[in-house]
């Protein structure tokens, strides 16, 4: 449905260019959730409007729907009003001089829809995202969340073809956000359009999406659906960016077919995720919450002292579902998450297991090609993942 | 169509579409702004002054050597430095007292006491120069004989007729553009950063000196800067209190060579010289006000977010602060307008007094409505001050579109030519103008109500594109590009978002433009032709001839056409404010 190739997006600056967004390329499938998630900066905006037409990238081609929108072999440039897309802006972009229903209806004057089947549309998108009983109020006396369901709905009827959204839950209070991420997620479902979204938010970004395009420095830094990227991320950025990670860098003793044994300062490891990427592994990562307590499990021990790790209960962070542990072993802190089933007391001496089919190898540049190569001038975000560990 | 041919196309129409509005508006502002100018400076160096003759009889430097050598232009320039700077920290200070009392104070009627700070703006700075010399001055001033005979005093105890006098009058003249200027740095201030130096340990002084000055330096600085400007151009005030006794200020001297010239021959290359000299002042006055404002810009601390401001507690001083608003407004609207209507009621020039009652007449202000002249004056006032609000308003908007959100080639220089003539004052505006339409017979407007409509158009697009640059910055550019994405093409996109959103704004500019052209009078004067005299001309014309009680009446009827203009400028700014461009 919308195909991004090799897509460049320079600005000119003082001295030499500003890059915001490399060689970028990928596909969306038709009726697909497709999410941009990255740090401020990391250009995932910028290739949104570039799709949109309200930016003019440097190089590459965009097709959407077969049709080439942007051509910068040929410098075809389709004006963003005769493109076949919709968009949700940050900042809602109601205009205040309208009602609420002229807001939404101002995508079907433009095509010069006749009147009845016109009001027929508009009531029914604004039944949809519930404010039919809203229709004749001025634009400017909305709450936060009724103003984002405007936006939505001047965006859906225009029936477009692709559906862009630009960070459209940031300007809304946690609750709501909450609330308008399911609502987002029945009516995407229920219009079916294709959607490309951006958004800083990886708790957004798993929840909503089909797939994931984790972004940095003006690059895709990995692709995937959100379990994978969750479970079985492949670069530390993405292990960082998305979830909470416990990395640690390793040196690699062994690499067999479906395990690799790993040398961290913690001690050795072996880990059965991403056993492919074998000796070019660096970093070894855990998530928090498939850390387990050796009392907690029977089969944790199995007497050979693999990916055992013995160490005290230094910090506890309760948040009610779920408790925090950071526990200090003899070469560093380890966080733990577990149930707030059983509690555990401040100094504990606890014994922990990272289980091998929990244990993700990572590489940090390698392979990929996307992280490595990133130079030192580039404005990349100060984001966790930039903190190298050698 | 084959693809190379369309993609041809696309890349001309980009191309054009990239130097279209600056080959267009820069062009009708080169025409505007820079010939006028370039026609001056050409002229300083021909020997009669006037630019056909640079062309045929050759350069010469006797019109600078003339000006600069005489010690009497070293006099007036420091004359001139001495009243702007004077009349400027008078008014800067008087402003600066009224915003903070209106607007973070606990003064009574504080809406009532903003109307009054903003309502002499009615009065045009010649006819508040009047009423003052009708007041103060030495031999019949109505203060001075009130005085003299209550104190028993032998000589007048002021003369208004002095540098000081002018001073006095410009200072009370420019103290609600002052206060207009500040009011919204004081009002949009956020009560937060003041708390928050006081929760830091801040003592008041402390808190005023370290945050809330600094805060508002800018707007200060920015203030200064304009009334600085004015000072230097003004020629009202001068015109009408320092000419008749030789004192003279730069402006003054520039009409008096053009109209009053000893040799009975306007001395244009004296003026041109003497005019490049005013251009280099204002030119680097003007260069500082921008540099201040564009500070001023980034210290803005509009969040968005409404606050409430806790005011000031005035206390037993509150009374006393209302009785300063209560005598500014007496100096400034009630003594001088008060003796101005007296005086069109008098058949001849008479204090007031008992006796003098039973000669009131209307006689002045029906000859106002029958006089030939008078409507023909009115008429040319209307219409000169419509048109040039109308053409004002709608150059702007379209300026200010293309340099804050196109991407058009050359919109830095279009923003700085429209900058430009706030640097040029009325008289030189004037003085360029004849130079102009005297060189060039392609439009022969000379004498005509039309040159003065473009003098005006010169004139205020620098205010007008300030205003409207102002507007389109605010107006947040996702309500733009939404419309796009919604599929409406540009002309759409003008008439359903930008103009409906900016109307408001536009309007009042508009008005605005009208009230100032409708009370302007030293490019009226200076470009007076058979057909073409404005009221405030009009006006000069029976003051300068001897007949103060007719200049009085039609003083007064300006007035009353002003305070319904700027009644009208007032509500549709409370509207443009209320409808507010949220973002």
């Amino acid at each position: 449905m919308l195909d991004v190739r090799n897509l460049r997006v320079e600005y000119r600056t003082a001295g030499a260019p500003y890059v915001a967004v490399h060689d970028e390329s990928f596909a969306v499938r038709a009726g697909e959730f497709f999410t941009l998630l990255g740090p401020s900066g990391c250009g995932k905006t910028t290739t949104l409007r570039s799709v949109a037409g309200l930016e003019t990238p440097t190089a590459g081609r965009i097709e959407i729907d077969g049709v080439p929108v942007f051509d910068g072999a040929t410098g075809r440039a389709v004006p963003t009003h005769a493109r076949e897309i919709a968009m949700v802006f940050q900042s809602y972009a109601i205009w205040p001089h309208m009602t609420v229903f002229e807001n939404v209806a101002f995508p079907l004057r433009v095509k010069r829809l006749p009147g009845a089947a016109l009001r027929r549309q508009v009531d029914e998108v604004l039944q949809m995202v519930g404010l039919g009983d809203f229709a004749e109020r001025p634009a400017t006396m909305l709450s936060g969340g009724q103003q984002q369901r405007v936006a939505l709905a001047r965006a859906i009827v225009k029936d477009a073809k692709v559906l862009l959204l630009d960070e459209p839950l940031s300007n809304l209070d946690a609750k709501l956000r909450e609330q308008m991420r399911r609502e987002l997620r029945r009516l995407q479902k229920h219009v079916g359009t294709t959607s490309i979204y951006v958004t800083h938010d990886q708790d957004e970004a798993l929840s909503l999406s089909d797939r994931i395009a984790v972004m940095r420095g003006g690059r895709i830094v990995e692709l995937g659906r959100p379990l994978d990227l969750y479970l079985r991320p492949r670069h530390t950025f993405t292990a960082r960016f998305v979830g909470q990670a416990e990395l640690a860098p390793c040196k690699v003793v062994q690499a067999g077919a479906d395990a690799v044994l790993v040398e961290t300062k913690l001690g050795r490891f072996r880990a059965r995720v991403n056993a492919d990427i074998g000796a070019r592994a660096n970093h070894l990562m855990v998530r928090p919450e498939h850390v387990v307590f050796a009392d907690a499990d029977a089969d944790a021990d199995d007497g050979t002292g693999e990916n055992m790790l013995e160490g005290q209960i230094a910090n506890i962070l309760f948040s009610g579902k779920l408790v925090e542990y950071e526990v200090q072993t003899g070469q560093g802190v380890v966080s733990v998450c577990a149930a707030s089933n059983v509690l555990r007391t401040l100094g504990e001496a606890v014994r922990l297991h990272l289980p091998p089919e929990h244990c993700v190898l990572l590489t940090d540049g390698e392979g990929g090609g996307s992280l490595g190569d990133i130079p030192g001038g580039d404005a990349a975000p100060a984001g966790p993942g930039n903190r190298r560990t050698a | 169509m084959s693809a190379s041919t369309d993609t041809a196309r696309t890349r001309l129409a980009l191309v054009l579409g990239r130097w279209m509005p600056f080959a267009m508006l820069g062009l009708m502002l080169t025409w505007l702004v820079v010939v006028p100018l370039v026609i001056l400076l050409v002229g300083s160096f021909s020997v009669t002054g006037l630019p056909v003759d640079f062309f045929t009889r050759g350069f010469t430097l006797d019109n600078y050597i003339q000006t600069y050598s005489d010690p009497f232009f070293w006099r007036m320039a420091w004359t001139t430095t001495v009243f702007a700077v004077c009349s400027a920290l008078g008014s800067l200070t008087l402003g600066i007292i009224l915003a903070w009392l209106v607007e973070r104070t606990d003064l009574p009627a504080r809406g009532l006491v903003r109307v009054l700070i903003i309502l002499p703006l009615a009065t045009p700075p010649v006819l508040l120069a009047i009423g003052w010399i009708m007041l103060l001055s030495p031999r019949t001033g109505f203060f001075n004989q009130l005085l003299q005979s209550g104190l028993g005093l032998s000589a007048a105890p002021f003369n208004i007729y002095s540098l000081t006098g002018m001073i006095f009058v410009d200072m009370l003249a420019l103290v609600p553009s002052t206060f207009l200027i500040l009011s919204p740095a004081f009002r949009n201030m956020d009560p937060n950063l003041e708390e928050a130096a006081m929760t830091s340990g801040a003592r008041f002084h402390t808190m005023i000196w370290r945050v809330v000055l600094p805060l508002l330096l800018p707007a200060i600085l920015a203030a200064g800067g304009f009334l600085l400007i004015v000072g230097f151009l003004v020629f009202d005030i001068p015109g009408a209190i320092g000419m008749p006794v030789g004192i003279f200020v730069l402006s003054t001297r520039v009409v008096y060579l053009a109209t009053d010239a000893p040799t009975g021959m306007a001395e244009y290359g004296l003026i041109a010289s003497m005019a490049i000299f005013f251009l280099v002042v204002l030119l680097l006055i003007a260069f500082g006000y921008q540099r201040a404002t564009r500070r001023a810009a980034r210290f803005v601390t509009v969040t968005g977010k409404g606050f409430r401001i806790r005011p000031f507690a005035l206390k037993r001083w509150r009374w006393v602060a209302f009785g300063f608003v209560a005598l500014y407004f007496t100096l400034v609207t009630i003594a001088p307008m008060g003796i101005l209507i007296w005086a069109s009621l008098m058949p001849w020039f008479a204090q007031p007094s008992w006796d003098m009652l039973q000669h009131v007449t209307l006689a002045n202000h029906l000859d106002f409505f029958n006089n030939r002249r008078a409507v023909r004056a009115a008429q040319n006032s209307i219409t000169i001050s419509v048109i040039s609000a109308t053409a004002v308003a709608v150059i702007s908007i379209i300026i200010s579109w293309v340099v804050v959100r196109s991407n058009a080639v050359g919109r830095r220089v279009l923003d700085a030519l429209a900058f430009l003539p706030i640097a040029i004052p009325g008289v030189m505006i004037g003085v360029a103008l004849i130079f102009v339409y005297l060189t060039f017979d392609l439009l022969p407007i000379y004498g005509t109500i039309w040159i003065i409509v473009i003098a005006y158009v010169t004139n205020y697009i620098s205010f007008g594109t300030r205003a409207s640059n102002g507007v389109m910055v605010q107006l947040h550019s996702d309500l733009e590009e939404a419309a796009m994405t919604s599929g409406a093409r540009w002309g759409r996109l003008m008439r359903s978002i930008i103009i409906p959103l900016t109307l408001p704004a536009l309007v009042a500019v508009w008005i605005w433009v009208l009230a100032i052209c409708m009370r302007e009078l030293t490019s009226a004067l200076l470009l007076q032709g058979r057909g073409n005299t404005t009221v405030p001309v009009l006006l000069w014309g029976y003051w300068t001839g001897g007949q103060p009680n007719r200049a009085a009446a039609v003083g007064v009827w300006l007035v009353v056409a002003m305070l319904f203009v700027i009644g009208l400028w007032q509500f549709m700014a409370q509207r443009s404010r209320l409808s507010g461009v949220r973002e």
